[in-house]
This record gives C-alpha cells, structure tokens and sequence, in this order.
C-alpha cells in the first residue's frame, strides 16, 4: 500500500540574487513496509523534503498524498497537518530530541497519548521493550548514552503507529557500530510494523539494509542503483 | 500524563527555589502594602478609639495630633450646655519619654474625662477599663507590661488595668490611657531642683512687694506642697471632644461651637484627613511611592522569571508540536505550572509574614483588600506571563527540532 505520494513538489527560498530552489520537480513514491535510504550532500535538500512529507515546511507547488489522500495541493495544506502528523506521522532527528524533563518511558507515553493509542502506558513499555531499552524505561535523557536515546526516539516515532516514518540523518551522532544497529532496527520497524521508513543518511556502509536507495543533488531527486555504491557494506 | 506536574517534578530543586526566591518578593511587597495600611491605621486609631462626633481644640490650630492645643478646661462644661450635644470630655495628648523599669519608652499620653469617660470606646483585649480616679493606667501590650504591674511615672505609681492591641501612633509610641488629672499631673511634671528653683523664685518676687514685706508668714505658703497660687490658671487641655444627641444634630452642634472666637471645631472625618494629609502626609506618600515602585518592579520580575521558564522549554515545545500535541495540551503546560509556582511564592510569603511581621518595628497590618488583593495580583500576572510564554509557544517553529 502507498504510504505516501509526492507529486512534482518545488521548494524554494529567498528571492532575486538569494534565491535557492531547495526541491525542484520531486516524485516520490514510498510503500509501506518499505525502508528507503535518502543519500545526497549538504545543501541538496535532503532536509527540506523531509519537511516537505512530514508537512513541517509546505511545498510552493505540488501535491501530496497520504495514502492516496491529497493532503498539500498546490502549496496549500487541504487538511488538519498538525491531525495529520498524530496519525500518520513519525520523526527521528539527528539528534534524539526527547523532551527533557519526561522520563523514557513518559517520552513514548506522551507521543502514544497525542496519538490517541489506546493504553499508552502499556504501549509505551510494550515499544521499550521491542527496541531493547526497557530496562531503562525510568531513566531521564541526559542519563542515556546516544544508541539508547535513538531507540528511544524510534520508540516515540512508533508510538503512533504512523504509515510514514521519517528519519533526518538518525546515526549522525552514532558510532559506526551503533550507527548500523539503528539503521537495522529501521529496516526491522519496516519490515514488522508495516510502515515507510525513509532515512536521510550520509553513510553509505549500510545501504544494504535498505530497500530502496534515492539520491538527491540541486533539489532533484533520482533512484540510485546498488553498482553506484562505492563502500562494502558491514558483515551483519 | 499532566506534562507540568512531569517537569515540576524534574525540575523541583530550581522549581521550589524561584518559588522561594519569587516569594521573598512577594513578602517584601505584601510588608510594603501592610507597613502603608499599618501607618494610616496607627495615624487614625486615636480618632476611631475615642468615638466623639466632633473635636473642639484651640483656635488656629490643627488638633493636639498635629501641634500643641491648649483650652481652658472650662470649655467641657460649655460645651455641654450647647443644645444637642448628649456628651462632652476633657482629653489631653501628649507624648512623652520615661523610663519604665530598665527601659526608657516614649509613649502617646491620652487623657481621658474622668468619670464621664472612662475609656469605655478603647478596645482592650484584656483587662478592664479605668475604674478610679487617680493611680491607674490602660497600655498598649506593645510594651510588654502584663497588667497589675505598677509602672512609676511623675513620683506616682500607676497600675495597669488593661491592655489594647496596636494602639500606636503614626511615629509608632505606644498609647497610654489615664484619666485627665492624672495626665496632667504627669505632663507637668518638675524634678525636685526645679521645684525648689521655682519656690525660690516665688520667694524672691514676694519680698519684692509690698505685701511680702508687710506678711512675711506668707512665705510659708510657696514652700508647701499642696498650695497652688490662687491666680494662677488651671492646667490646660488639648481638646474637647463632643458626642451629639443625634446625627442630625451635628451641624448644628458645629455652628454653634464655630461660632466661639477661641476654639476651631473639626469633625472626626476632618480630623483623621489632618491626620492623614498634615502628620503622616510625607511618610504616607514615600511608602505609599515606595509600595508602588516594589509592586511594579515584582511584577516584572515575576512575569520575566514565568517568560523565561517557558523560554527554556522553546525545544520541548518544538519537539511536541512536532509530534502533533494540540495546543491546548501547550497551553495547560504553561498556565498549570506559572499558576503553581505563584502559589508556591505566593504562600511562602504568607509564611514568611506570619513568621516576620510581628518583629517588624512598625505595625503591618493586612488588611482584607491586601490579603485577597495579593493572590489576586499573582494570579494575573503570572496569567499574562503565560500568556506571553503561550504566544511564543504557539509561534516556535515544529521544523527548528529537524534542524539539529
């Protein structure tokens, strides 16, 4: 099933002699179950796509679709975005962003509570325990290393069970061993929870855990083919 | 999950000392408000105490609060044969300086028309009201003395009989309930070297007549103690104060008493406002000044400290919104915990008042208008603080979290 269509989307910022055109012309298409890699140098609008889908940032032109629903038409959001990215929605950032003062378990509680998921609680603990870090369900973010608090994070980004999960460069601030462990535990969210993983990464090491790879560069965007990946992937 | 009960409970050691400090504030502004309602209630307390309709004091002045007054003590008995008036009394203010014990205390002496006044209108909280003519005295518990103990003034022992609560003076000198006489007696008070002084020069000026050189046996007479010179005028009082029948009767009864060349007539109203706008105008307006400046300057101070505290959550706000919380959820977040932290200050100031203000040199009085006037403040400002924190919340941009 489609989780989400971007169709002919353009982004750009500042005018005249400033002016960037941080997304030009951008299909897309991701399918549930599906975990895409988004590779791409700085600049090339990476960020601003991933904006774009979480209906953080509107598109000038262009639409969107949320399963087959047009929720951005034109520029011009056609549903409730803030209900939208609650029901469907699911981030991951560079850096974990937990709310500081909740707890673990309260961080995925709070997001189970906006999203409405019934038993929050229980849900919270339940997602602790599927990404191997309930033992630290009491404890406060600034106490957890990096891995710990991603995990948490990708927790947080379950909690709703969003169709669309998307990911701003999540192993940035990670080790490369537990950069890949992240990376896996978002090919395993895909392939068990049914949703769309798209992960914006610059490490090409474990692009063999995703299923899909696309490549953007001037704000347009292109599938890459496995031949163009110049690393070998870590064993497993 | 109440998020502002969650971040409390985090941040409770910085959470409990804001509240702490934001209290202190508090106190000092409720100090301020209740040392101002504290300073017109001790200016006014003698006006209210002595419940008379109008105040008669000599001519061209202002009242025995305000400066010297002296009338003929005759003045009560005319007074009292003006039609309408139910009740006239001698009274005498002055304040004086003794030494009681091993302390030297200044105290506001009120003399009261004995036996038409007893001190029936003082409000005592123990004891009783004067109950002879000579040798007893009614204090303000301020200073400490229990009742039945005697305290020597002029040569004379006088026994407190009962005690009054807050009966100060606008300066702060406790008040002193004896009868007229005794007042006087006090008030005109010589040390023995005066009193031979003065014999001596009685003496003198009597050998220098006639009649002294004619009767030396008169001078027998200055050298006793009990002989006062036929000639010489009855100790002075300080004002008569006048009770009318009804209160239709006053101005009339006014007319009348304003229309005797040597005395000026005031109403009790008119009376406190000399009070208030002559005696303790200056000491009413800086504290009053001061009391503003304070109020205003917590007030800043308190909706900055809430400002900020929402300021330091700007990325859990983002974060949040970014997860899709509605705004109401935000909106609790920031009124909840701004409302619990002024009542937090707001209560510790209580505490603190409690504790402090009966040390306080001045009288603090809180009045109803202070004690639900202050929470009321808290409420509003940290509400607007809020508010403020609520449309920086509502304006943070979800996509600054994606940032980094």
């Amino acid at each position: 099933m489609e989780a989400v269509r971007a169709i002919g989307i353009s982004k750009t910022f500042g005018t005249g002699d400033t002016e960037v055109r941080a997304l030009v012309d951008v299909n897309l298409v991701l399918e549930t179950g599906t975990v895409a890699a988004l590779l791409g140098p700085s600049g090339s609008g990476k960020s601003t796509l991933i904006k774009a889908l979480g209906l953080v940032t509107l598109p000038d032109s262009g639409r969107v679709l949320f399963q087959g629903r047009p929720v951005v038409v034109d520029g011009v959001a056609v549903a409730d975005v803030t209900e939208l990215r609650r029901r469907y929605l699911g981030f991951v950032f560079q850096k974990a962003n937990l709310v500081s003062f909740l707890t673990a378990r309260e961080n995925v509680q709070i997001a189970c509570e906006i999203g409405e998921t019934a038993g929050p609680k229980r849900r919270a603990l339940e997602l602790l325990d599927y990404l191997g870090v309930a033992h630290r369900a009491d404890a406060y973010p600034e106490t957890l290393s990096g891995g710990e608090q991603q995990r948490i994070a990708i927790a947080r980004a379950l909690a709703n069970r969003p169709s669309l999960i998307l990911a701003d460069e999540p192993t940035a601030a990670l080790d490369k061993v537990r950069g890949r462990t992240v990376m896996e535990l978002f090919a395993r969210v895909a392939h068990e929870q049914g949703a769309a993983v798209l992960v914006v990464t610059h490490d090409h090491r474990a692009l063999d855990l995703f299923d899909v790879t696309y490549e953007m560069e001037d704000g347009r965007i292109r599938p890459r083919h496995a031949s163009e990946d110049t690393f070998s992937p870590l064993p497993p | 999950m109440n998020l502002a009960a969650r971040d409390l409970r985090r941040h409770l050691g910085r959470f409990v000392g804001t509240g702490a400090g934001l209290g202190l504030l508090f106190a000092v502004v409720i100090a301020m408000q209740g040392i101002y309602a504290g300073l017109i209630d001790d200016a006014t307390i003698l006006t209210r105490t002595l419940d008379a309709d109008l105040w008669i004091v000599q001519r061209g002045t202002l009242g025995p609060f305000a400066e010297a007054s002296r009338l003929d003590p005759s003045l009560e008995a005319r007074a009292a044969g003006v039609p309408g008036v139910a009740r006239s009394r001698a009274y005498t203010y002055q304040i004086i300086q003794r030494e009681v014990g091993s302390r030297t205390v200044r105290l506001a002496l009120v003399g009261l028309a004995w036996p038409e006044d007893r001190g029936d209108t003082i409000p005592l909280v123990t004891g009783r009201e004067l109950a002879q003519p000579h040798g007893e005295i009614v204090i303000d518990a301020s200073l400490g003395i229990p009742i039945g103990e005697t305290i020597m003034l002029a040569g004379d022992p006088y026994r407190v009989v009962g005690l009054t609560r807050n009966a100060l003076t606008s300066s702060g000198e406790a008040v002193a309930f004896m009868t007229v006489r005794d007042s006087q007696l006090v008030l005109n008070e010589l040390p023995d070297e005066a009193v031979q002084t003065e014999r001596q020069r009685t003496l003198d000026r009597l050998r220098q007549t006639d009649l002294g050189r004619a009767q030396p046996a008169l001078e027998e007479l200055p050298v006793d103690s009990r002989w006062r010179a036929p000639a010489l005028p009855a100790p002075s009082i300080s004002a008569v104060l006048v009770n009318v029948e009804a209160p239709y009767q006053l101005e009339a009864v006014r007319r009348v008493i304003a229309g005797w060349g040597d005395v000026t007539v005031f109403s009790t109203g008119e009376q406190r406002e000399l009070l208030l706008q002559g005696v303790v105008q200056k000491a009413k307006l800086q504290i009053g000044l001061f009391t503003v400046i304070l109020t205003l300057t917590a007030a800043v101070i308190v909706m900055m400290v809430i400002y900020n505290m929402m300021l330091e959550k700007t990325h859990d706000i983002a974060v949040l919104k970014l997860m899709g919380a509605p705004t109401s959820r935000l909106i609790a977040l920031v009124f909840q915990q701004a409302w619990l932290l002024g009542a937090l200050a707001y209560a510790i100031a209580l505490g603190l008042g409690a504790l402090l203000h009966p040390s306080f040199p001045r009288r603090v009085v809180i009045t109803p208008e202070i004690q639900w006037g202050a929470p009321i403040l808290v409420l509003v400002l940290a509400s607007l603080a809020s508010i403020l924190g609520i449309v920086h919340a509502t304006r943070v941009d979800a996509g600054r979290v994606l940032e980094g």
